[in-house]
């Protein structure tokens, strides 16, 4: 596996077929795009066919959701052939997909669940990261998820252990600005603290998304633009690790796409400005 | 590992079985109790699973309306727990539950229209393969056509309706009144493949279905003009044969044509 960092990309956005035309008609302002990996694990057809296509023109980053990297059942290996036969023909900057799991028994309950931040599960984690690397001969990429609950057990914070599966696993981190405010204000934390405690040098993507308020906690929900809230971290987060390829996901109320390009826009304005005022304080 | 493999096991039931043991594990917070907090699991899973089964069978959720709907996706769920990392097949056993289950049972035509829904959505993402054209096989001497033997497109399937759910899904799809369900005199077949990356389906007069079904299971060219022939009448019976073969060229249905090609065809449906 390579030692090098994977290179800094810019500013990308999460490919979704209702802007396949738009992508492939014009040249839009994007710099990169990231594709769901499950949805071209498919046989053929139009969905593979307009993939190789967008792959000739912009650089690719593989995004999975099934991966379920801390469930306690073993590794699927059908689930894997077909990511690696999907890298082969993507050839993508890296692979990510999240630090959670999506089911045990044979079930998939399609979510993004939580784990208790205890030695065991970080032991089973790094194991299992470990023997995934080693599988697609790649370091993987693994992003923080939303919570909801936390448990009775857990024995650290979420940003010790993730930090400690980057570390003792040596794969690299995908840092979702939005994913960390939104268990932040569900759980009570500060988002400086997640922010200062995990390793720059381990940060290779940033994902920035909307959320909906449901009650007295946030839900993870994709369908929203970015919200003030969540840009004001982005700054702080940009200010903190520097240049750091950042993208923006849509899940659903999916509008065309200049508009994802316009709040792509606003990441592009406010890493500028950081980049300057740091110019500003370097010269001083 | 013992004990996140319990625990997970206790999630997994907090959410599929509504089983509450997971809750001693989970805190309250200062705004919350645990139970409302778990509910944001609970709550996703049947919503996320109902909006996937809403968008893969789009027409029947039009035929059914919400509420039936919602009562067809909410049993399914219930029964199906998905078993695949890609949700694009969670929904694959709907019409055969929706074939089974009362009160779907009684209406044949909902299980049909989900049949070809999913036939579709299948011949969308098949296997690619390029399609035998007209001219390779004119390419092909004429003295060899007797022995040849075809072989359908990775995307083609089969489908055997005993109702009009064919002309149900062709209004719904035009967003127009549906009309009434009914049983065919005699059941039809209808093929679904892809062509220029696009899903289609035709259905085949009874005649042009025997053909093709005999055709698939490898019977060569010469043999099926006798079965033709025998089926409708000598009389043209080469001829027939020959525009059957044409139209499946010209439609992309083929994947080969020669004296020994594989056999892949299946048929699908809900009204065996």
């Amino acid at each position: 596996m390579s030692d090098h960092k994977p290179p800094y990309l810019g500013f990308g956005l999460g490919l979704r077929p209702e802007h396949y035309d738009e992508i492939l008609s014009g040249e839009p302002n994007v710099d990169w795009f990231e594709v769901i990996s499950e949805n071209y694990m498919i046989p053929g057809g139009k969905p593979l066919q307009i993939l190789d296509q967008i792959c000739e023109r912009y650089p690719i980053v593989m995004h999975g959701v099934s991966l379920s990297i801390a469930s306690t059942t073993p590794l699927d290996m059908d689930y894997l052939t077909g990511l690696k036969m999907l890298a082969d023909r993507v050839d993508p900057k890296w692979i990510s997909d999240h630090l959670c799991w999506t089911g045990v028994h044979g079930v998939n309950l399609h979510d993004l669940l939580p784990i208790p931040y205890t030695q065991e599960a970080l032991d089973h984690v790094v194991e299992r990261v470990s023997r995934v690397q080693d599988f697609l001969g790649r370091r993987l990429t693994l992003e923080n998820v939303s919570s909801y609950v936390t448990f009775a057990e857990s024995e650290m914070s979420e940003w010790d252990f993730v930090s400690e599966v980057a570390r003792r696993a040596d794969c690299w981190l995908l840092f979702d600005v939005n994913n960390v405010y939104v268990s932040a204000c569900n759980h009570g934390f500060s988002t400086r603290d997640f922010l200062h405690g995990v390793p720059r040098d381990r940060i290779v993507q940033f994902h920035l998304a909307g959320h909906s308020h449901e009650g007295e906690h946030i839900v993870d929900t994709h369908d929203h633009p970015v919200c003030n809230e969540v840009w004001d971290f982005y700054r702080e987060t940009v200010s903190h690790f520097g240049p750091v390829s950042t993208m923006i996901e849509r899940d659903d109320n999916i509008p065309p796409l200049a508009e994802v390009i316009a709040e792509l826009d606003i990441a592009r304005k406010i890493a500028r400005e950081v980049q300057a005022a740091k110019q500003v304080i370097a010269a001083e | 590992m013992t004990r996140l493999k319990d625990l997970q096991a206790r999630f997994q039931a907090g959410i599929v079985s509504g089983d509450d043991a997971i809750l001693t594990d989970i805190n309250d917070n200062d705004r919350e109790d645990r139970r409302t907090l778990f509910g944001v699991y609970r709550n996703a899973y049947v919503l996320r699973l109902a909006e996937i089964l809403g968008r893969d069978y789009e027409l029947t959720h039009a035929y059914l309306g919400d509420q039936a709907f919602s009562d067809l996706a909410q049993g399914y769920i219930a029964k199906h727990p998905s078993d695949k990392r890609n949700a694009r097949w969670f929904g694959r056993y709907l019409p055969e539950f929706a074939r089974k289950t009362a009160p779907f049972s009684e209406h044949k035509e909902v299980a049909e229209l989900a049949a070809l829904e999913k036939a579709l959505a299948d011949a969308f993402d098949a296997a690619d393969a390029q399609p035998v054209t007209i001219e390779e096989l004119a390419a092909i001497p004429p003295e060899d056509w007797a022995n040849l033997v075809f072989s359908p497109h990775p995307t083609a399937k089969r489908l055997r309706f005993k109702t009009n759910a064919a002309d149900i899904w062709m209004a719904l799809k035009d967003e127009a009144a549906p009309p009434e369900a009914m049983l065919l005199p005699e059941p039809q077949m209808i093929l679904v493949w892809r062509q220029d990356l696009t899903s289609r389906f035709r259905p085949l007069c009874p005649e042009e279905a025997m053909m093709w079904a005999e055709a698939t299971k490898g019977v060569r060219f010469g043999v099926l003009c006798e079965m033709v022939a025998t089926f409708a009448g000598e009389d043209g019976a080469d001829l027939r044969a020959a525009a059957y073969l044409k139209n499946w060229l010209d439609t992309g249905s083929l994947a080969c044509v020669s004296p020994d090609c594989p056999q892949s065809d299946l048929v699908m449906g809900t009204a065996h």
